[in-house]
């Protein structure tokens, strides 16, 4: 009985079940196929950019500073940069965030459209730039516009014209500019004093926790380190702290070059035929005026190979030209050139690296509770040292730097990491970088690990890397128009290709170069180790003597102190004791022998009376044998 | 002058000395001082066929203010030698660790502070170049240890003056072997031989037995590895009354090692093996051999470690085993990798041991 009665449930279950499935059936959903406007896809995967949550005003200052680097480069204009961030409603988080630059500015018909419109750059070309994707300045601008009614408000004056104010927002649906308000500004009411420049404001909501305050310190420090041409003032509530300009120096800019063969494909190649469509030439001429490297010869070569006609470069198909591409990947040319490359450089990382800012946030009670207030700190290290490679990673050139700053006020080790000039300050962890550095033995400065270990062992460091326990910062820039990272936040960089090896041989160049000037300062270090022993351990000396025989120990602890200095600075090298055995009596004899300064007036006569020891010693006439030990000899019993 | 009271001046003066030496050192002469220390340990330990004993060989070190590692050890040395001086001169006496805390103390300013000692194995390295400087051992600078050694049977000490009979209760209990040495007689023994055993729990055991009455025995231990004073006892109660000694540890390395502290010595302490080490002592038991021959049970057999093994190894290579006997041993250890404690006869009766093995074996050996 029990059994039918559950199958009976079962079925009328499953009728159920096909009823509700056969609803979806009879209504098949349409399905809508919609263009999404550039505003809203990176509004909607603001991660891609890396606006998130906590990162918003980090990502920010860096867009901002970026872009205003980039904007001065271009020109060979001495940066100054002002950058301000203050509290504006704490209530509902809002931040307004400021910048200034003396850049080239924008024509003024362009700025709704340069700030406000996705994807519209004036650096999509073929040259190392900070900026590339033309995302982050409308990221602030579109993000102004959700989170706030507040206009962003842009201050530009380009070359040709006057200085002129805008009031903006971003139609987010339409990735379009809305220009609330523009006016030339006059005289009393200009913002902008050099003879060019860009201003923007902007309020954000955002949240500003501890740490990403700190990425931000960091982020602006070490822009200075490889920017010491710029002046960059930082404001926030808590003060103001200005980066001074360290060099008039500026890195010769990049260039904008052709592609290069080997990295030539389907796309890049019709669009050079498209660039020359009016002037009916031939592919020939085409390869031959859009890529760099290639030949009148090399050009007719590849034709060859690739078995096409001559005919009009537009008339060849893409099967025809495909061909061409691949031909192209196996065929061996000239390395890329570097024009389009615009690396640091020793003079500049130099400058960088012997006078390090850092930001420090100054805790100060009052009264009213504790106030910090920021500023800033110079670090100048003992030695720097620069090195450099070109490689070709990718089938992009590339230029790996290093340098290294070592000794004085730095405490303790650190790594740098830099991308096209841009600091890289998450996922240090997992950065090609610190393999090269774990892989660097400092055996090729020409110290021991337990030398390191013993001279620095009140270093904190979980790491067993030796190297962490110097006091050194390494720096890396790795610069090239394709970095390698490894993730889409574009913080970390890939172990690919070549890179790694060529990175590996910078550093040890670099450990090379200052192996001399690392040992003796660590020779300085030790010295100073070892008077400070001196000076603490001293006075247990002296009391344990002085307490146990009369003597006048004032007396002793100046002598032994002086004597203490002398050894230190190498005055006096001798004090090996030298152990003769006596075969007659099978004792041991303490001697001791002595390495006369030349100043030193040892008794000559003293030699004469050892003469037959003198014998067994190794070290001839210079040694003073000046008694024989008897209170202190062990002997050996029978 | 009492002659004790002379034996203290004479070692104060010895440390009397090395401060003057290295006052000179500093003052006259105007060079760095240095202690010239023989060296103890593995390198610089001599087998001596003549006296049957481990010894120091003629290697020594130098302890001077010169590099940063030995400015903090000479310091130490002397602040040691300048605490026992004080001892000595207050007619007290302490342990080693007491010394440890008398001399305990903060180095430097307090940027950089750190501890005198780490710790009291620092304190006790530099008691022990202090003996080795004055060639005087501790126990005359009435500096001891902790007593852990264990007596009972038939003899008759005098500490301090008042006389301790270790007959009496030896049913029951035992008496530890002061670590004063200075203070400790032997006034009377009425053995036939002593029997030295690894462990307390076996010789309670064995003591429970009436092993001391039925074979007019002292038992004796050194409760693991043996104090100074307990491998003193051993020496005097043979070379000095001549009475029998016998030693039984567990069959594994470190019991070997232990028995053999007794017989020939120990590196870390060669420098003292004339007053330690009794070359006539016979070690017994328990051989890795017994572990077969009395089929002593799978369950009680432990497994050797890695580090027994590496030890077993070493030892082979020693030139004072390079005897047959120990040779055949150490191989059969190594071979079967198997040890086995002296507590292991328990699984056959708690009196299987004092009744039938420790007999059998001393039967052997022509003991009884």
């Amino acid at each position: 009985m029990t059994s039918k009665v559950t199958t009976e449930v079962l079925e009328k279950g499953t009728k159920q079940v096909k009823t509700i499935l056969q609803i979806p059936q009879k209504q098949k959903t349409k399905i809508h196929y919609d263009k999404k406007a550039e505003s809203e896809f990176f509004v909607d995967n603001s991660a891609l950019a890396g606006f998130t949550g906590e990162r918003i005003l980090y990502m920010s200052v860096r867009e901002l500073i970026e872009n205003s680097l980039d904007s001065c480069e271009i020109n060979r204009i001495l940066p100054s940069i002002h950058l301000r961030l203050k509290l504006l409603d704490p209530d509902n988080d809002l931040w307004t965030i400021s910048c200034k630059d003396n850049g080239i500015g924008i024509p003024s018909e362009k700025v709704p459209v340069a700030v406000c419109s996705f994807l519209t750059s004036g650096k999509y070309v073929e040259k190392q730039q900070r900026g590339l994707f033309g995302v982050g300045l409308k990221m602030i601008a579109a993000f102004s516009t959700k989170d706030t009614d507040h206009p962003l408000r842009v201050w530009s004056k380009s070359d040709e014209e006057s200085e002129y104010y805008f009031d903006l927002r971003t139609d987010i649906g339409t990735n379009k500019p809305i220009t609330l308000f523009k006016k030339n500004v006059r005289n009393e009411e200009s913002q902008i004093e050099s003879e060019s420049g860009f201003k923007v404001e902007a309020v954000l909501r955002a949240k500003l926790s501890p740490v990403t305050k700190n990425k931000i310190y960091d982020y602006i420090s070490q822009t200075s380190i490889v920017n010491p041409y710029a002046i960059i003032v930082f404001e926030t509530d808590e003060g103001k702290v200005t980066f001074k300009r360290r060099t008039e120096i500026m890195p010769v800019p990049s260039r904008e070059v052709l592609p290069h063969p080997s990295d030539m494909d389907l796309k890049t190649l019709k669009k050079a035929i498209l660039n020359f469509m009016n002037q009916k030439t031939t592919l020939q001429g085409i390869l031959c005026n859009s890529f760099q490297k290639m030949s009148n010869d090399k050009a007719k070569e590849i034709i060859m190979k690739a078995g096409l006609a001559v005919k009009q470069a537009d008339r060849h198909d893409e099967h025809e030209l495909i061909k061409v591409v691949n031909i192209c990947k196996h065929t061996k040319f000239q390395s890329p050139n570097t024009d389009h490359l615009s690396p640091i450089g020793e003079k500049i990382l130099s400058v960088g690296m012997t006078s390090e800012y850092s930001i420090i946030l100054n805790k100060e009670m009052t009264n009213s509770g504790s106030q910090s207030h920021l500023s800033a700190k110079i670090l100048k290290p003992a030695l720097t040292a620069y090195s450099s490679r070109i490689c070709v990673v990718n089938n992009r050139p590339t230029i790996v730097e290093c340098g290294i700053a070592y000794g004085g006020d730095i405490p303790s080790f650190k790594l740098f990491r830099f991308a096209n000039k841009i600091p890289l300050l998450y996922d240090e962890g997992s950065d090609v970088a610190r393999e090269v550095i774990s892989e660097v033995g400092i055996n090729k400065m020409g110290i021991s690990k337990k030398v390191v270990k013993e001279q620095f062992s009140n270093v904190e460091t979980k790491s067993d890397r030796t190297v962490e326990y110097l006091p050194i910062h390494i720096f890396f820039h790795i610069c090239s128009t394709k970095i390698p990272y490894k993730t889409a936040g574009k913080e970390s960089i890939a172990s690919e290709g070549d890179l790694k090896k060529y990175m590996k041989s910078c550093l040890s160049d670099l450990y090379r170069k200052v192996s001399a000037q690392i040992r003796r300062e660590l020779k300085i270090k030790e010295d100073e180790n070892k008077l400070r022993l001196y000076k603490h351990y001293i006075p247990f000396i002296v009391d344990a003597i002085s307490e146990s025989i009369k003597i006048d120990s004032k007396k002793l602890s100046k002598a032994f102190q002086i004597m203490a200095e002398k050894f230190v600075s190498g005055e006096l090298t001798n004090i090996a004791k030298q152990i003769i055995s006596d075969s007659d009596n099978n004792k041991i004899q303490v001697t001791k022998k002595k390495k006369i300064d030349n100043n030193l007036d040892g008794n000559e006569t003293t030699l004469n009376n050892f003469d037959t020891r003198n014998g067994i010693s190794k070290h001839g006439n210079k040694i003073k044998l000046t008694k024989i030990n008897v209170s202190r000899k062990v002997t050996k019993k029978t | 002058m009492a002659p004790k009271d002379r034996r203290h001046k004479e070692i104060i003066n010895k440390i009397r000395n090395i401060m003057k030496d290295v006052g000179d050192d500093i003052l006259v002469e105007g060079i760095m001082p240095s202690l010239e220390i023989p060296k103890v340990g593995y390198d610089n330990t001599v087998w001596s066929d003549d006296k049957r004993m481990l010894t120091i060989g003629n290697k020594t070190v130098q302890i001077g203010p010169n590099s940063s590692k030995k400015i903090p050890t000479f310091a130490q040395y002397l602040v040691m030698a300048n605490a026992i001086r004080k001892l000595l001169d207050e007619e007290m006496e302490s342990t080693i660790r007491g010394m440890y805390y008398a001399t305990l103390s903060t180095v430097g300013d307090e940027k950089n502070q750190q501890k005198f000692w780490n710790g009291q194995d620092d304190s006790d390295d530099a008691i022990k170049a202090i003996e080795l400087l004055t060639n005087v051992p501790r126990e005359e600078f009435s500096v001891t240890s902790k007593p852990k050694g264990m007596i009972s049977g038939p003899i008759t000490l005098s500490v301090g003056g008042d006389l301790i009979d270790c007959n009496l209760g030896s049913r029951a209990t035992s008496q530890l072997i002061p670590t004063n040495i200075r203070d400790l007689e032997i006034v009377k023994v009425k053995a036939d031989f002593v029997m030295v055993v690894e462990k307390d729990t076996v010789l309670n055991n064995i003591r429970k037995s009436g092993f001391i009455q039925k074979y007019n025995a002292i038992l004796l231990t050194g409760s693991g590895e043996p104090d100074r004073a307990t491998r003193m006892m051993v020496k005097m109660l043979n070379e000095k009354w001549k009475i029998p000694i016998v030693i039984f540890a567990d069959a594994d390395p470190w019991g070997l090692g232990i028995a053999l502290r007794y017989k020939i010595g120990s590196e870390s302490l060669s420098y003292d093996s004339d007053r330690l080490v009794t070359p006539n002592s016979k070690v017994l038991g328990m051989m890795f051999s017994d572990i077969y021959e009395y089929n002593i049970p799978k369950v009680a057999r432990l497994a050797a470690t890695p580090e027994d093994i590496n030890r077993a190894n070493d030892m082979k290579k020693k030139p004072w085993l390079q005897d047959k006997r120990w040779k055949k041993e150490l191989n059969l250890f190594l071979e079967r990798k198997e040890k086995c404690e002296l507590d292991a006869f328990f699984k056959y009766g708690f009196k299987y041991l004092a009744d039938i093995y420790l007999p059998n074996k001393l039967r052997e050996a022509g003991v009884i």
